[in-house]
């Protein structure tokens, strides 16, 4: 590339040809403009007259400079000038372009993808295949042109953690097969296991420069709840000047939104590479952070999870002694209270008060019988996914609870009685604990040796009794039992709770038994050894962004690995969930320090600070065609062409080409011009089906239905509309016929929705399955079954053959059957109420008030009815004198039909004409 | 509607105007038509102008005797000496007439034909009610009294020319009558001169009435042009028409004095209309032009 004044050219030469521009100025001076014919009488006087310079009417200066300006900028922009050229960074052959892509160049991503860009421009220019290659995400590099990468940039992401010895072996592999190349590294700026490795692999094949930022990366350690308040810990990879980052924690409001519920400013002091700062937060707060950033840091490594650690359950604790005078050390809650201190809310009270308090757990210590209420309460919060934690005692054992039948709040049926093993008035020794089971969520826990029961309440043998042990003794008998009630569960725990039937609170294990159990949850970050035997399923895991997605079908963790082993592609830091039970991982631990990557003093390091090229070519040819539509304007003005009329013409066009017409607005006048179409005059009105035949003839018979109505009666439709069910608008229409064919279309639900509004408000949808001729009523046809799938949505009352004496027989005509083009079988209307009577006197019942919303029936009417432009019938019906009568009575039904929609039972009042005239008459 | 009717009605328009036209009858010896011009004194004539004794020498077929057997006076029945003039047309139907400069909608102009027409049919009502006798110069329409030559005038001018500058029509002229000649007077001038010499010869007197557009006076054209006439057999090419201006303007004003000039030689009146005006003017014009001397 050439570079000129600051201005690269990728084609110099071209620039030749402005030399070319003073031959131009002088050619397009010489000519003149084109001429005009114009008619014009006075021709006759200008005959023989010459003009008195041959070249008079030359172009004007500022027209010629337009012009050659524009074929200058043709020029310039044809050769491809770039604005900041990149200067050549030299080397030819292989280019890998490698990056670390971790979290800690989450927050920076955009400026590594534009230098990757930059050099895939710059090696695209030398010709060079270029490979990318992510360390967190490696594959085998494939030299390919530096164009197929380009698009591939925006692709290129970071990994939310930093790459894994696994990892690195496989990419020294695949450099072990490839020959030489240089290497350019965008490097993170943080340290990792191997990268020195990697290093040396590279700078055997070929030379490396390293591009890394020199600002810090800042992480964020796990929030750790000490003495009330959150201590917060912000870490930096190179110390430097003092500087302020504030942490915000993040979490749902009470209303479920996200939002910044506290901030906290921490400041590392100049040369410190740690910041902490203290949060105090309520505990209501504390409760639905969940999680804290760094404000502008926008990685997985300033993010940290909160999980169970900063969240104090509350555990409601009653035993039935409390009005007891005795020993501390005697009280059923003593262990208990020293067990959960330390890291949960402890709620003292009557049960019936605490419940409303919703607490995560509730601890009965030997409480026996509980009040209905009481009872009835704390089943119902137990099933809204409470932990009711039961522990044993004398009371539970003399009781007769849970003895015969299964007591809703108790695991188990219990034994009279229960049992005391190795004791003074026993014999055997006092058993200790079987290793726990490895469906129980004690598994994994240590058993300590001096663990023993002397006494115990025991279960009866049921047969689900072996499903809800989940400890049990060393000969087998439960000793803490389980079961499922709704949402929650009910535990209990064959011994007290004090050190009288055991030594079990005494020991740590009682202490983790109740963490496994989610009654209290750990303070601090587990170790391996306490999710030994767990396995956890990630809820939601942390892109390198900080950001929080799905898990999606990530597969389940094991305990000890979720707590030490490092992150990678099968572990990501996120959410995990066990039980109710809930870890975050986060990508900096409590111990994990930021080291800032260091190179050797051969490998050059350079910024990451690139200014983009600019390519100008675009716009030297765009502004050249601008100025060319100028010159438009201008020769078309000179020459006199450009005046009035077409000026304003000019004008209008220039203005159109900004002005696009709006779609919108022909639509609303289309709706209201149908809307009056349809308002004006009586409209029937057909459903269209989607089978165009079958919409014809509904059109044909509703308009020869039309005409009938117009020569016989005083109804005088207009010209009968297709309606669609979605998007047009129904109330206009007095009456709908729905034609029924097999594959039409199952209208939306918001299309159901407005068909029950229209049926609702006195609306009638004439239902036609047309094929009377080869089958019955119902779902023999497949006309029928679509009919019944049509019609299910829809609000119909129950049905019944049309009655002999409904007074669709009598609205104009007299009619005994329905014919259309077949006369098959019934139709079926509304079913008269079970309590119409006929009167004596009156030929007929008083039916339904008002009109029915359905009329069933397979008739096939739309087609006796049809007619075409001229008037005649379009379909045949029957045959010779009997078709055309049964044409007539189609006919007839059809003027029945309309006039019962308009006059609804009209009719049928008409019964007291003569007892109205018969009262006139007094 | 055919095309001369509204032409005709148009023309009742403009002509309803102005006070019937009396053509100055000059020369009454020589004129074998008789018109309706009353000369206020007994003579051949139609019309009744009053009973008189019987004079000695007077026939005695000319006695009237319904008038003389009321007494015992013979009377004798005059009437009135009447002359008709005779008024001939040419309005000029060529194709350089067919021009107008301005067609926008609002300002258009009519075509130079159009207005020809126009003044020439409404000068021909004027006359035919004031009793003229009008027609065509030429063999085609000689002169007649009434409202159907009015029809027939209406017809004729309907007619295009294809020839781009019609020459006048000078044949046929009847002596001692009047002429209207309506046309733009562009094309040659030796047709024109002919014509207007004949016209003096036979003692013809008229009105020469040139209808220009406005552009054709101002030549507003710039840039380079090329100039085609209506008809298209002449046509002049220049690099830059706004330099003609001037040239042209300057030949226009010959021709017009030229045409002045003949005028003043023979006997006719010389006036120039443009489209632009009204016609109402032109037409005023042309009465008093024809109507001269005797009011």
């Amino acid at each position: 590339m050439t570079v000129i004044a600051g201005i690269g050219f990728s084609a110099p030469w071209l620039l030749l040809a402005l030399l070319a521009l003073p031959i131009l100025w002088i050619i397009l001076r010489a000519v003149p403009p084109a001429p005009i014919r114009r008619r014009f009488p006075g021709v006759a006087l200008l005959l023989g007259l010459s003009d008195e310079d041959t070249v008079t009417d030359r172009t004007p200066w500022w027209l010629l400079l337009l012009r050659i300006l524009a074929v200058a900028a043709v020029i310039v922009g044809l050769a491809g000038p770039v604005l900041n050229p990149q200067r050549d960074a030299g080397g030819s052959g292989p280019l890998l372009i490698l990056l670390d892509g971790t979290w800690a160049g989450a927050t920076r991503w955009s400026d590594k993808q534009d230098l990757v860009a930059v050099q895939l421009a710059e090696a695209g220019r030398a010709n060079r295949p270029v490979a990318i290659l992510r360390l967190s995400d490696p594959e085998a590099p494939s030299f390919q042109a530096a164009d197929a990468w380009q698009a591939r940039i925006a692709g290129l992401r970071p990994m939310p953690y930093a790459p894994t010895e696994t990892q690195i072996d496989s990419v020294l592999a695949t450099f072990d097969a490839a020959s030489g190349f240089d290497t350019h590294w965008i490097s993170d700026g943080l340290d990792y296991a191997g990268r020195d490795r990697v290093r040396a692999a590279l700078q055997a094949k070929g030379d490396l420069r390293v591009y890394q930022t020199g600002s810090a990366v800042i992480g964020l350690a796990p929030a750790v709840f000490e003495d009330g308040a959150v201590t917060l810990t912000a870490r930096r990879s190179v110390p430097g000047a003092a500087r302020d980052v504030v942490i915000l924690a993040q979490g749902r409001d009470p209303a479920g939104i996200e939002r910044t519920l506290a901030t906290a400013t921490a400041t590392f002091d100049a040369g410190e590479r740690e910041a902490q700062v203290a949060l105090s937060l309520p505990s209501e707060l504390r409760a639905r952070v969940t999680r804290f950033e760094v404000q502008g840091q926008n990685s997985a490594g300033a993010t940290s999870l909160a999980d169970d650690s900063l969240r104090r359950r509350e555990v409601a604790l009653i035993s039935g002694r409390d009005d007891r005078e005795g020993l501390q050390l005697l009280s059923p809650l003593h262990y208990l209270n020293q067990a959960l201190m330390p890291s949960a809310e402890l709620l003292n009270g009557a049960l019936i008060d605490l419940l409303p308090a919703n607490p995560d757990a509730v601890v009965l210590a030997d409480v026996a019988t509980l009040s209905d209420a009481e009872a009835e309460s704390l089943a119902a919060w137990v099933e809204e996914g409470g932990l009711l934690l039961r522990f044993a005692g004398p009371r539970l054992a003399a009781s007769d609870i849970s003895r015969e039948d299964e007591d809703p709040l108790m695991p188990v049926r219990l034994r009279a009685g229960g049992r005391s093993v190795g004791g003074a008035m026993s014999w055997g020794e006092p058993k200790g604990l079987a290793p726990f089971a490895e469906g129980s969520p004690f598994y994994g826990l240590s058993i300590p040796e001096d663990v023993t029961v002397n006494a115990q309440v025991m279960a009866q043998p049921d047969p689900t009794l072996a499903d809800r042990v989940i400890a049990s003794l060393a000969d087998g008998t439960p000793l803490v039992t389980r079961k499922a009630l709704g949402q929650g569960q009910v535990v209990l725990f064959h011994v007290t709770a004090n050190a009288e039937w055991s030594t079990l609170p005494l020991s740590g294990l009682f202490v983790e038994m109740l963490e496994r159990l989610a009654v209290s949850s750990t303070a601090g970050a587990p170790t391996a050894v306490d999710l030994e035997g767990t396995t956890w399923e990630p809820v939601q895991v942390l892109d390198a962004y900080g950001a929080l997605e799905d898990a999606g079908t990530r597969p389940g963790v094991a305990g000890p690995d979720l707590a030490e082993a490092p992150l990678g592609p099968d572990l990501a830091p996120g959410i995990y969930d066990s039980g109710d039970r809930r870890l975050a991982r986060n990508v900096i631990g409590a111990e994990t320090a930021l080291t800032p990557a260091s190179w050797p003093e051969d490998v050059p390091v350079e910024g990451l600070g690139t200014i983009g090229e600019k390519p100008l070519g675009g716009i030297l040819l765009t502004l050249a065609l601008a100025m060319l539509a100028a010159d438009i304007l201008a020769s078309l003005a000179l020459s006199g062409r450009l005046r009035g009329q077409r000026a304003a013409t000019a004008a209008a066009i220039l203005l159109a080409l900004g002005l696009l017409p709006h779609p919108g607005q022909a639509q609303v006048v289309n709706d209201e011009a149908a809307a009056l179409l349809a308002t004006e005059e009586l409209v029937l009105a057909h459903v269209i089906t989607g089978d165009a035949q079958v919409d014809e003839l509904a059109q044909a018979g509703l308009s020869g239905l039309g005409d009938v109505l117009r020569y016989r009666t005083s109804v005088e439709p207009g010209e009968p509309m297709a309606v669609n069910l979605e998007t047009d608008e129904l109330a206009f229409f007095p009456m709908l016929y729905w034609p029924v064919t097999p594959d039409q279309p199952i209208p939306s639900a918001e299309a159901y929705a407005r068909l029950n509004t229209y049926l609702r408000s006195g609306g009638l949808i004439v239902f036609d399955t047309r094929d009377a001729d080869v089958a019955g009523f119902g779902a023999s046809s497949p006309n029928g079954r679509r009919l019944q799938q049509l019609a299910a949505p829809l609000d119909i009352p129950p049905l019944e053959p049309v009655p002999h004496d409904h007074v669709l027989t009598r609205t104009f005509y007299l009619l005994q059957d329905f014919p259309g083009r077949y006369a098959g079988r019934d139709v079926w209307v509304e079913a008269a109420p079970p309590d119409a009577e006929q009167v004596d006197g009156m030929p007929f019942r008083n039916l339904n008030d008002g009109v029915t919303p359905v009329i069933i029936g397979g008739n096939d009417w739309a087609g006796a009815w049809a007619v075409d432009a001229s008037g005649r019938a379009m379909l045949p019906v029957g045959r010779g004198f009997a078709g055309e009568r049964q044409r007539e009575l189609a006919n007839r039904f059809g003027v029945n039909l309309v006039m019962h929609v308009l006059t609804g039972n009209y009719k049928s009042d008409q019964v007291h004409v003569p007892a109205l005239l018969d009262r006139l008459g007094q | 509607m055919r095309p001369d009717s509204d032409l005709r009605q148009r023309s009742e328009i403009e002509a309803s105007a102005l006070p019937p036209l009396l053509a100055r009858a000059e020369h009454l010896a020589g004129t074998v038509l008789l018109g309706d011009h009353g000369r206020r004194r007994a003579g051949l004539g139609d019309d009744f102008w009053q009973y008189r004794p019987a004079q000695i020498g007077d026939s005695r077929r000319l006695i009237d005797h319904r008038r003389s057997a009321r007494g015992d006076m013979q009377f004798v029945r005059e009437r009135e000496w009447q002359i008709a003039q005779s008024v001939m047309m040419w309005v000029d139907q060529g194709a350089s007439m067919r021009f107008t400069s301005d067609t926008s909608p609002k300002t258009a102009l009519p075509e130079k034909i159009d207005r020809a027409r126009l003044l020439g049919l409404a000068t021909s009502v004027l006359l035919i009610r004031g009793g003229e006798r009008v027609g065509l110069t030429g063999t085609s329409l000689p002169p007649r009294r009434g409202n159907m030559q009015i029809r027939r005038l209406a017809e004729f001018f309907t007619i295009d020319d294809d020839t781009d500058y019609a020459p006048p029509e000078h044949r046929a002229m009847i002596p001692h009558a009047r002429a209207v000649f309506l046309s733009d007077f562009l094309g040659d001038m030796t047709e024109v001169r002919l014509a207007l010499t004949k016209a003096a010869d036979r003692g013809v007197r008229g009105v020469l009435l040139q209808v220009l557009d406005p552009s054709e006076e101002m030549f507003p054209f710039h840039g380079r042009t090329i100039f085609e006439s209506v008809g298209g057999t002449m046509r002049h090419e220049t690099l830059k028409a706004g330099d003609l201006r001037a040239r042209y303007q300057e030949r226009l004003a010959a021709r017009k004095d030229e045409l002045m000039g003949l005028c003043r030689a023979t006997g006719w009146q010389f006036g120039t209309h443009h489209t632009g005006e009204s016609a109402q003017s032109a037409l005023l014009w042309l009465y008093r032009a024809l109507d001269g001397g005797t009011s």
